[in-house]
């Protein structure tokens, strides 16, 4: 239904997937947590942000997507 | 060896289609998928060593495809990446503590999806739509004055004015219509609306998973109505921005 438009949609759909799987969700806590301490996630926003704005200049012609 | 854990899940009645479906998907650095469990609740884990937890775009990927097959037959909490516990005795106690919440969260998020909805436009090309419009119209009325630089001067900022405000009454009204239309299917919503000159809506809203064709043509159809904007509809997602949980 909507293969058309599946294309346009990888770029913003990988960066909500990482924006979801590094930012979102159920947080543990605790000591017992080894968690997220040793992962260099600022490096990772960085990147997110580059590729918000690039894909914000290439989707300016788009239409509406859907990720199935 | 720690212990990642991908997400919560409820398996109540279905214990058994867990252990058939992790047979076939392999964790982050080839790790072996197994589960925890307290009562009708399981954690859905693999061994890992400490030095293999990256945050970076393949790992991210690897994990949420986890999560994604999981939820197509679970009702599951998504748990973010990086979340590592050093046993599996540690998992069932972090259950065990936290069982209540788990459920009322599991509860809420039974049989729905996530769906991520943003709206881009050009907002020079619509300021100028905006600003032809005004223009037009016979009410757009401008100060009269006999000093020529002071009249310049206030009509202009009257004219910049009114261009923002009729900005934001468009993007209002759009989300406006919007929210009615979710309000309809009694869906759970989060909207941030203009956060840059390109993005003027964010928003993320949680539907039951029969309401996902209906919702798909609702757009659609928005974006034929306003051809200056471009709506991008995500999802389904697992309900990562639904979780409200901090487990301990």
């Amino acid at each position: 239904m909507h293969d058309n438009v599946i294309d346009q949609s990888k770029d913003i759909t990988i960066l909500e997937l990482l924006d979801r799987v590094l930012n979102k969700g159920v947080i543990l806590t605790g000591d017992l947590v080894i968690s997220v301490a040793d992962i260099d996630l600022v490096y990772v926003g960085v990147k997110l942000m580059l590729s918000s704005v690039e894909t914000m200049e290439q989707i300016k012609a788009g239409r509406a997507i859907i990720k199935e | 060896m720690e212990m990642m854990i991908y997400s919560i899940l409820s398996t109540k009645g279905n214990p058994k289609n867990l252990v058939d479906l992790l047979i076939d998907i392999k964790g982050i650095s080839e790790g072996v998928l197994s589960f925890v469990s307290f009562k009708d609740i399981t954690a859905v884990v693999s061994a890992i060593k400490k030095n293999d937890i990256n945050a970076d775009r393949a790992n991210a990927i690897i994990y949420a495809g986890i999560i994604e097959i999981l939820t197509q037959r679970f009702t599951l909490l998504p748990v973010r990446y990086g979340s590592v516990m050093e046993s599996t005795s540690a998992i069932i106690k972090m259950l065990e503590r936290n069982y209540n919440e788990i459920q009322n969260n599991l509860q809420k998020v039974e049989d729905k999806w996530e769906f991520g909805l943003r709206i881009f436009c050009d907002s020079e090309k619509l300021k100028t739509e905006l600003r032809a419009k005004s223009e037009a119209d016979p009410q757009s009325q401008t100060i009269e004055s006999t000093d020529s630089v002071y009249r310049d001067w206030v009509n202009r900022k009257l004219k910049e004015h009114r261009l923002e405000e009729s900005l934001l009454t468009y993007i209002e009204s759009i989300i406006a219509e919007i929210k009615v239309f979710l309000d309809s299917l009694n869906a759970v919503n989060k909207f941030k609306k203009m956060l840059t000159a390109t993005t003027l809506l964010d928003a993320v809203f949680l539907l039951d998973k029969d309401q996902k064709d209906t919702s798909v043509y609702f757009i659609e159809d928005l974006q034929t109505k306003y051809p200056a904007l471009t709506f991008v509809l995500t999802g389904p997602w697992p309900p990562y921005n639904f979780v409200e949980i901090t487990i301990k």
